[in-house]
């Protein structure tokens, strides 16, 4: 029986980090032993999408998801690879979903995955300039870490923040992670540690920057209510997907602020979400982005942020990408299945009753942005 | 050879520098040499080009200083020659991006020449006769250097990077027109680089009298022949300066003093910049030159040969020198670097 | 071969010379050109040639490391306000560490901007140097 809504009802995280010794192959082949656990995926998975930035650049591979349901032995079952930048996995999260709306298929399996460290940092670099406008940044190699750095600056002057001020983001997160079994970064850090470690983009310095990992994650959506009870230990229903672009960065008349975020924000009443009772995940990139997002969000006034966020409670429980990590095209993945697992069966240790969870994604500054929004079932 | 006669002029002028320098004691230091013999060479620092410039770039910006100076039409420009032995490409042509990027109309003459450090020189008298012929109305010169030595040949404390360039034009628009030149070219293996190799070899002290002096002295014998000159017509002497020393040198063999020579004498703070050479030198002078004064420019180029000009300042000078930056504002912008950086900046150090 | 002689052939009026886009409407001007002001909408623009001067509104040394360019850092990355209003984005090149400041006054010049190892092509355009006489002491 096919129900009018769709639904998370599985999900499935390898804990991010260096798999110096796995391919991607190895690492979607342990995600799906993990899925089976419930009911093989081939007995309900309809269609797979796959959400990944850089198989053609770091794996020299194109229609990688064709080479995942051969890997996985799921011929003629179709697949297809989505790309967007850093918002790639909400975007595989959308196509999947509008799958599913629009009555075409009826289960499909969601997955993100990221080699990262197949190479060297110096390498892996390269391709990360291509997030950005090859005729514009590419042409100076400029990568987003300068903007973010260029935007913190600016931050700090208009807003009176000295650099020490700045450091609580990434000390909340790694303090999340330390939760998180999942977390690359599952280390307790200080302010300290923050202000003396590497320069990256003056003023951002290591400790304002996600790590590069390699990670895999998949979900399974469903409109099918009769697996809800056989696959997976606790659904959440997938009320929509959200996606909208911003100019670039120089055409913003306020380069504080987000551009997409803040449309896809503003949307959020049509829903009824209720932030305050409500998991959120946000693209914590760079210590000022999640600054940034904060203040779009409405959760702190104009440059108030950093003193903020100690008490917002429920904010990026994962670690966010600074201390989870941040395997670029499974990221979406990972945030989703974390907030499935927090409104379900737990996320590790921590289990909340919150009815909402909000995640929210976007590639280097706001170029594009993605919202998906989960409640509660039942 | 004699040049007929000229009708051309300078219409405009610039140059540039590139900001680091290294000091030739430090070069001299990092491969043994006594400094006496950096003092002996009048070679105080020299001009050292970032890791992103070439003769292109910095012919570019001399190309648009020249422009702003005199603020011609690039419509006008029928002809754009760049003078350089560091090419970028060994096939294709440092002047058809300068002049793209200059928005100079296709519809011209564009060619890199190469005759060792006088090319640009030898661009000059193509120019003169050009513009004079009436076949193309204004020609843009340049001479640009990225001046390549090979770590620890003694030409390392003199190579140094520089561009300048000229926009010729008729006589009446000109700030200082040509009254003459003269070319004196042999085939004197002084300094050569053969094809593919980095470096340039050379003879050491052949380069001094069959090769610099010689071709130098015969050039502005030629010239102040076929003028009716005598050295004490000429108000200023630039030449080809390979070093701090030489210049002074011929002069004096010549019979021209070192007042007349020291103003437009640039090497010992840049070094040589090859084809920028006696062109800097050149700008330098008129920098600072008055209506009336002459001014005998004498190039030189291995392989071998000498280009000398006379020529005489106009009344139009006075409104051009403050319209674009002076040869002196980029002597005192600079920072210094130390041997690892210049090796970084220059591409000494081979990286996998 | 990882410079396209076609890409930097076609754009190379867009990557030799500032190009920016002034807006007949409301009278904005942006970088790079496009077919409508970004502000407005309005398709009553014109392309002209920046002046190539402006000031940097705040700027970065990055350190970030990218293989095969480890000659190019630190890097010092800025956005800079041209004097017709457009805001770029754009390396500082021959400026001192301590030198680099808010409100330094730089111009456009020509400058390699990739070079395609040995054999390929170099690709030249605009990047910004501090102006002689922008205060820095010489």
């Amino acid at each position: 029986m096919l129900s009018s809504n769709t639904y998370i009802i599985s999900s499935a995280l390898i804990r991010v980090g260096r798999y110096f010794n796995k391919s991607y192959k190895d690492l979607i082949r342990e995600l799906v032993a993990e899925l089976n656990k419930d009911l093989p995926i081939h007995d309900y998975i309809d269609y797979v999408v796959v959400s990944n930035v850089f198989s053609d650049s770091i794996l020299e591979q194109l229609d990688i998801s064709t080479m995942i349901i051969q890997e996985l032995n799921l011929t003629p079952k179709p697949a297809v690879r989505v790309e967007a930048g850093e918002s790639s996995g909400l975007m595989a999260l959308k196509y999947a979903h509008s799958l599913i709306k629009s009555g075409m298929t009826s289960t499909v399996l969601v997955i993100g995955v990221e080699k990262l460290v197949e190479y060297p940092t110096t390498v892996v670099n390269k391709y990360m300039v291509r997030l950005l406008n090859s005729d514009v940044e590419g042409r100076y190699d400029i990568v987003t870490v300068n903007e973010a750095a260029l935007l913190m600056k600016l931050y700090m002057k208009k807003h009176g923040h000295s650099r020490e001020d700045l450091t609580i983001w990434p000390i909340k997160m790694h303090e999340n992670a330390v939760n998180n079994p999942y977390a690359q970064l599952r280390n307790r850090i200080t302010k300290e540690q923050v202000i003396n470690s590497q320069i990256i983009s003056d003023p951002l310095r290591l400790f304002d920057v996600h790590p590069l990992g390699d990670g895999a994650s998949a979900i399974v959506l469903t409109n099918n209510k009769e697996l809800m009870s056989k696959v997976g230990t606790g659904c959440v229903e997938l009320i929509d997907v959200l996606h909208a672009s911003a100019p670039p960065l120089t055409h913003r008349s306020d380069l504080l602020s987000l551009p997409a975020s803040k449309y896809l924000f503003s949307k959020l009443g049509n829903y009824g979400v209720d932030l305050s009772d409500c998991v959120l995940e946000i693209h914590d990139s760079y210590t000022i982005l999640a600054y940034l997002i904060v203040e779009e969000l409405g959760l702190s006034d104009r440059g108030k942020a950093p003193y903020v966020v100690t008490d917002i409670k429920n904010i990026n429980l994962s670690g966010g990408l600074k201390a989870r990590g941040h395997p670029v095209g499974a990221t979406g993945v990972y945030q989703v299945a974390e907030v499935h697992r927090l409104l379900t069966s737990g996320l590790g240790s921590i289990k909340l009753n919150n009815s909402w969870g909000l995640v929210h994604s976007m590639s280097s500054i706001d170029n594009n942005a993605a919202v998906a929004l989960i409640r509660r079932c039942g | 050879m004699t040049s007929g006669k000229p009708y051309a002029g300078i219409l405009g002028w610039g140059v540039y520098i590139p900001r680091y320098r290294i000091k030739a004691a430090d070069i001299a230091r990092m491969w043994g040499f006594d400094l006496t013999l950096v003092k002996s060479l009048n070679i105080e620092e020299k001009a050292v080009a970032s890791v992103d410039e070439d003769a292109t770039t910095m012919g570019w910006y001399a190309s648009h200083q020249a422009l702003i100076r005199c603020n011609v039409d690039v419509n006008d420009i029928g002809a754009v020659f760049v003078g350089t032995e560091s090419k970028p490409f060994a096939v294709k042509p440092s002047a058809t991006v300068i002049a793209d990027a200059l928005g100079i109309p296709h519809r011209r003459l564009t060619t890199d020449m190469e005759f060792a450090c006088r090319a640009a020189g030898e661009a000059l008298r193509i120019s003169i006769a050009l513009v004079s012929s009436g076949m193309v109305n204004k020609s843009l010169v340049i001479g640009s250097d990225t001046a390549q030595a090979s770590p620890g040949d003694v030409l390392e404390l003199t190579a140094g990077s520089g561009a300048a360039a000229y926009v010729v034009g008729p006589r009446e628009d000109s700030v200082a027109y040509f009254e003459g030149s003269f070319s004196y070219v042999s085939d004197t293996p002084d300094f050569w680089r053969r094809d593919g190799v980095p470096y340039p070899s050379h003879g050491e002290i052949f380069t001094e009298e069959p090769a610099y002096f010689n071709h130098i002295i015969n050039s502005v014998k030629g010239l102040m022949e076929e003028l009716g000159l005598r050295p004490n017509d000429f108000d200023y002497a630039v030449f080809h300066q390979p070093n701090g020393r030489f210049p002074l040198r011929v002069g004096a063999e010549l019979g021209l003093s070192r007042e007349k020579i020291l103003p437009g004498l640039v090497t010992p703070w840049i070094g040589n910049t090859y084809n920028a050479s006696a062109l800097i030198g050149l700008a330098k002078v008129l920098d600072e030159a008055k209506p009336g004064q002459r001014i005998l420019l004498v190039t030189f180029g291995s392989g071998a040969g000498s280009d000398a000009f006379s020529i005489l300042v106009s009344d139009k000078i006075s409104e051009s020198a403050g319209r674009a930056l002076r040869v002196t504002d980029f002597l005192m912008n600079k920072i210094y670097i130390d041997y690892g950086t210049y090796s970084k900046l220059r591409k000494l150090l081979e990286r996998l | 071969m990882k410079i396209s002689p076609p890409r930097i052939w076609r754009e190379r009026y867009n990557y030799y010379m500032l190009r920016i886009t002034q807006c007949l409407d409301c009278g904005r001007a942006s970088y790079p050109t496009s077919l409508t002001c970004p502000y407005c909408g309005s398709s009553n623009i014109r392309t002209v040639n920046s002046s190539g001067l402006g000031e940097v509104i705040t700027y970065t040394i990055s350190y970030f490391r990218i293989e095969g360019q480890e000659d190019e850092v630190p890097k010092v990355i800025a956005l800079i306000k041209l004097r017709e209003g457009a805001i770029v984005l754009g390396e500082v090149v021959d400026v001192g560490l301590s030198e680099i400041r808010e409100g330094l006054e730089v111009e456009a010049v020509l400058r390699r901007l990739k070079i395609d190892g040995n054999s390929g092509l170099i690709w030249y355009g605009m990047k910004f140097r501090p102006i002689i006489g922008a205060g820095i002491p010489t």
